[in-house]
């Protein structure tokens, strides 16, 4: 996957999930404007850094080779400092804090301005164990595959709906906590369309591991028409077998944690189903979206995803299969 | 000429001194021996650090591979949490108050600590409290939010097995052991120093350990306040922490941390003493700057109250709180920095013998230096939102936690187990340790910071099949059996020396401080008499009186000396 | 010296206990704006009659203090009595104000202002509870004629932990209850 590739040729392209997940999620391959300025600040720091680090390393060979002790080396000369080395030995090092503390707080300020006040173009809320993005003044939300347009200065408002989670997309910058009963925000400006990898870094439970984030930033064009798509109810056309497991779907406690605008479920607590079918993956990056996957899942949540929030309902096969049916036609 | 001054004795003898080695077991049970208790805290912090890196080793084979079903998510998370805690608080804390309640004494001069029957009850609470911990195991399941168990993960209502509930208890008990060696330390160096020890005299172990103890005095009580009202929320159904009910998440993270990165440099400050005294008896020389080393450790212990913000920088606190905790934290590094060079000036000009301390000591300035860089990378906030919570941090915290604080105590074994033991180590033996360890470790967490650059986050049970990730993660994991591996080394080492090591006489590397003054292993009552002190070097002065400090003036015992 | 040293060191390592769970009220009660309940619910005027009666056994301490010194065995014992009656009628007063509360269904589960408030003044009973153990103690060994060695630092440590918890009960006292009356009037 290079950064050129458009989107949609992403999505589309018959590519086996493994690849999907070759992009290498970098802080050094930075994909925003503020990311940038961080990858920079990393740069230099990173050159001081090693300066240092030769510096002692350098030293330490030097006096390790020149004063081993010899076989009857007598005592060496007894001296116990020199006020100017001393000088120096506090000097640089201060000198070097100022040079960064002026960068940092330059880029700080740069990557991560407060709150306009103003309508946030993404709410994005951590859950045990996903991520939902909701888009204000659409109807538009779903859940860990994200999509943001490139070009523009975007507001993202970060929340948390149980424990502390914590956005990062190393390549759009700064990460952020999203902690219960606060509302935290960061500013991205993405500059290349492509599929940024990311995950959840706050220990949040037992399935810590998979809540994995996957950011598709594409021009603002084809962002409007997947907003405008992912804002309508689900209205597919459904098999006879899909039917059926629509019915199964709505008899069946599934709509007291699921939503799927157009029907009755109208739950809040797991993901937005309504367009379940259009993400390449489930379970928070965990395993492609395909239907033998959702088959197993259906069949046993916490053999396939240990410790996740949805029970174990003991379904007959036929359900199953019916309700895996419907899922995948919530295009 | 020096002459000898009678040590002052103790007015009355000490509880359970009449009991004897014969009395096997039940002497060191009953023991209140400043020398005793000291090694019962290091056979309990080696117990400890077994326990520990064993879960490591558990995780690092479900690490080995990516998707790997090895272990399951709970258990893991189990796993972390319980080792991180282990070797915060049952290996790196009690090791170094056994070094300290070992030595503190010696090399004061004295023959006990201030409160030797309170020196006992310390080290047993410390010693339960860690049972408690571990008896989690079979309660019902161990703490499973990580070692710093952030809130609200750490209520009932997302973490119901009683794991932080022992989690709790568990570490107040140690705590109240800790808190209370502290202040006894603290005591001795105050009131039982051999008259003629002015504290510019002393040691720079014992003025690290006299810096520490006022170190944790300070910080301990924000932890087990912070202790306390988690219990309460979990036992009383409180609600300091619990968000669903009012309670802040953030509260929790600013107590914690308030102990927690002071808690960084109270197992680090005496290993840097440690350091220093092995530093100048293998380069033959006293230490370099003297008062810049003591004084870098007091700026340190004064500004760790002063950076705990740079674990928070992603919580999304204001520009004003980050920066000045941004400046705090790259201060801290400068005291620091001035340390590594301390050190390398004391090597400088000397006559280095590399025994398995000096080698011991010479990786940690490398490691040290390594694990303080990536620290301050911590301090440079936008650096920070990338990389906080990371495998990078892990690859940072064992840099300074190992390639600094076990280092140091290492160093420190290997040079004070002659005296403590009586005995020689095999130094062949010795080098096998230190190539296997230090290659193992290098292996194991250079790696990791290479990890976290590529976006894996830390306390993750599996990862995805990510490029980079494999290998990465397979390198890390063999180079943590290496490790494995050395400590069986090191086992064998000590069981070798024991058994079959030459003696070791008074003073086998003629060392500068008073314990080595005594007989090795030193006998109950530590000394009878004692030369007065005119420099930081008392045993060099006396047994190299012809280049000896004492007959120099202040400023060349120092170093301050005017340059013209 | 050294037991005084000690006891002054950990008194120190104490303060900053209280600190921390005087913060965590602070931040419940008076972020972002002074809790109601402060002024309506917790009884100024008891507690502070309380609160008079614990401070002065500060001072009857005191003059236990100066009558050991002095060698008055009898005056010793009585000032030291005096001193753990007042801390037991303070606790008395403690208890009051807690079955007080507890009736109004305001217990430690009820919301984060009765978890940090019960949470404070509790600890605070303990260290006073902790204190008349010890009293108690000194006050057998006074009686077993004991205490006669005018150089023993017993009473003086002893007294050190005894002011520190009257100090502490003051500076709760001022956050608890007078504080917020004083704000609440002020903004009227």
């Amino acid at each position: 996957m290079g950064d050129q590739n458009s989107v949609d040729e992403y999505l589309s392209a018959p590519r086996s999930y493994m690849e999907t997940l070759s992009m290498l999620p970098s802080l050094l391959r930075p994909a925003a404007a503020q990311a940038d300025r961080i990858a920079s600040l990393t740069a230099y720091f990173t050159i001081a850094a090693l300066l240092v680090l030769t510096i002692v390393i350098g030293l330490l060979i030097y006096i390790v080779v020149r004063f081993r002790a010899r076989p009857g080396d007598a005592e060496p000369e007894q001296f116990t400092g020199n006020k100017v080395v001393e000088g120096f030995m506090i000097g640089v090092p201060t000198l070097l804090v100022i040079v960064f503390m002026y960068l940092t707080l330059d880029t700080m300020a740069d990557v991560l301005p407060p709150d306009s006040g103003t309508q946030p173009d993404v709410v994005i809320t951590g859950h045990r164990y996903w991520w939902e993005a909701s888009y204000p003044g659409t109807k538009a939300i779903v859940a860990n595959e994200i999509h943001l347009p490139v070009g523009r200065r975007l507001l993202l408002h970060i929340n948390a709906a149980d424990v502390i989670h914590d956005w990062w997309v190393p390549a759009l910058g700064a990460k952020m906590d999203a902690i219960p009963g606060r509302t935290n925000h960061l500013w991205v400006t993405i500059t290349k369309p492509g599929v940024y990898e990311g995950a959840c870094s706050e220990f949040c439970g037992a399935q810590h591991a998979w809540m994995r984030i996957k950011v598709v930033a594409q021009p603002e064009p084809e962002f409007r028409d997947w907003v405008a798509r992912k804002a309508q109810v689900a209205n597919p056309v459904l098999s006879a077998s899909a039917q059926a497991g629509a019915a199964f779907f709505s008899r069946q406690p599934c709509g007291s944690c699921h939503r799927i605008r157009g029907t009755a479920a109208t739950g809040a607590v797991g993901p937005d189903l309504t367009h379940f079918a259009s993400r390449r993956t489930m379970l928070a990056g965990l395993m492609e979206n395909n239907p033998d996957n959702l088959r197993q899942w259906l069949t046993d949540p916490q053999h396939v995803k240990p410790g996740a929030l949805m029970p174990r309902f003991i379904y007959p096969k036929d359900s199953i299969n019916v309700l895996v049916d419907y899922l995948s036609s919530l295009k | 000429m020096i002459t000898d001054v009678e040590l002052p004795e103790p007015e009355k003898s000490l509880p359970g001194a009449t009991v004897n080695s014969d009395q096997g077991l039940l002497m060191w049970i009953s023991s209140v021996d400043h020398k005793q208790i000291g090694i019962m805290y290091l056979l309990m912090a080696l117990f400890y650090l077994f326990v520990g890196g064993l879960l490591a080793l558990l995780m690092r084979v479900q690490l080995l591979v990516p998707n790997n079903h090895f272990l399951a998510p709970d258990a893991y998370n189990q796993l972390f949490t319980m080792h991180g805690t282990t070797m915060i608080f049952f290996v790196l804390t009690p090791a170094i108050l056994g070094l300290a309640v070992y030595l503190v004494p010696l090399q004061i001069g004295a023959n006990e600590m201030a409160f030797p029957r309170l020196n006992a009850f310390s080290f047993w609470i410390s010693l339960f409290g860690g049972l408690l911990l571990y008896f989690s195991f079979l309660a019902g399941g161990a703490p499973d939010a990580g070692w710093f168990s952030y809130a609200p993960l750490n209520q009932t209502q997302y973490s119901a097995s009683p794991g932080i509930d022992y989690y709790c208890i568990g570490l107040l008990l140690s705590g109240i052991g800790t808190v209370a060696t502290a202040g006894n330390l603290a005591v001795t160096i105050i009131t039982l120093r051999t008259p003629s020890m002015q504290y510019k005299y002393m040691p720079v172990f014992v003025w690290m350990v006299f810096i520490d103890s006022f170190l944790i005095l300070a910080a301990f009580p924000s932890l087990n306040a912070a202790l306390a009202m988690l219990l309460i929320d979990r036992q009383l159904d409180g609600h300091f922490f619990n968000t669903d009910a009012g309670g802040s998440a953030l509260l929790w993270q600013h107590l914690f941390w308030l102990f927690g990165h002071p808690e960084v440099y109270i197992v680090v400050l005496p290993p840097f003493g440690v350091l220093s005294e092995v530093f100048q008896v293998y380069s033959r020389k006293p230490i370099f700057g003297y008062p810049f080393v003591v004084g870098s450790g007091i700026a340190i212990s004064l500004l760790a109250f002063g950076v705990w913000v740079h674990h928070m920088f992603a919580t999304g606190m204001g520009h004003t709180v980050n920066s000045f905790f941004a400046v705090s934290s790259m201060l801290i590094g400068i005291p620091t920095g001035v340390k590594v060079f301390n050190w390398l000036g004391t090597m400088y000009g000397g006559s280095i013998r590399f025994t398995t301390g000096m080698l011991f000591a010479t990786a940690f300035l490398v490691e040290f230096t390594i694990g303080g860089l990536s620290g301050i990378s911590f301090a440079i906030v936008p650096i920070d939102w990338q990389l906080t919570d990371t495998y990078y941090v892990v690859a940072h915290l064992h840099y300074v936690f190992l390639g600094g604080s076990l280092f140091g105590l290492f160093a420190g074994l290997f040079y004070w187990f002659p005296k403590m033991s009586g005995r020689m180590y095999s130094e062949r033996l010795g080098n096998w340790f230190f190539w296997l360890f230090v290659i193992g470790f290098n292996l194991t967490f250079f790696v990791q910071h290479i990890l976290g650059i590529i976006g894996m986050p830390r306390r993750v049970y599996t990862y995805p099949a990510l490029a980079g990730y494999s290998a990465l993660n397979l390198t890390s994991s063999l180079g943590a059996f290496l490790m494995g591996l050395s400590m069986l080394v090191f086992l064998y080492l000590l069981y070798d020396a024991l058994k079959r090591g030459k003696r070791a006489g008074d003073n086998p590397w003629d060392g500068y401080t008073f314990e080595w003054l005594t007989s090795s292993p030193p006998p109950l009552k530590n000394f009878t008499t004692l030369p007065p002190v005119y420099s930081f070097r008392p045993v060099h002065d006396l047994n190299h009186p012809e280049i000896g400090d004492y007959k120099k003036p202040d400023e060349e015992k120092y170093g301050t000396k005017d340059i013209d | 010296m050294a037991q005084k040293t000690l006891i002054k060191l950990i008194v120190g390592s104490e303060t900053i206990f209280f600190l921390a769970l005087l913060m965590a009220f602070v931040y419940f009660s008076y972020v972002p704006t002074l809790n109601p309940r402060l002024v309506s619910r917790l009884d100024l005027t008891s507690t502070g009659l309380f609160t008079v009666l614990l401070l002065s056994s500060s001072f009857t301490f005191w003059r236990a203090e100066v009558s050991f010194r002095r060698g008055q065995t009898k005056q010793l014992r009585l000032w030291l009595i005096g001193t753990v009656v007042l801390g037991i009628v303070f606790l008395f007063g403690q208890g009051l104000e807690y079955r007080t509360l507890f009736r109004e269904q305001l217990t430690i589960s009820q919301g984060t202002f009765t978890t940090s408030f019960f949470t404070l003044t509790g600890f605070h009973g303990l260290h006073v509870l902790i204190g008349l153990i010890i009293l108690s103690i000194v006050i057998y060994l006074a009686f077993l004629g004991d205490l006669d060695d005018p150089d023993s630092v017993l009473l003086p440590s002893v007294g050190i932990y005894w002011h520190f918890v009257d100090a502490v009960w003051a500076v709760v006292f001022m956050v608890v209850y007078v504080l917020p009356h004083v704000l609440a009037d002020s903004t009227l």
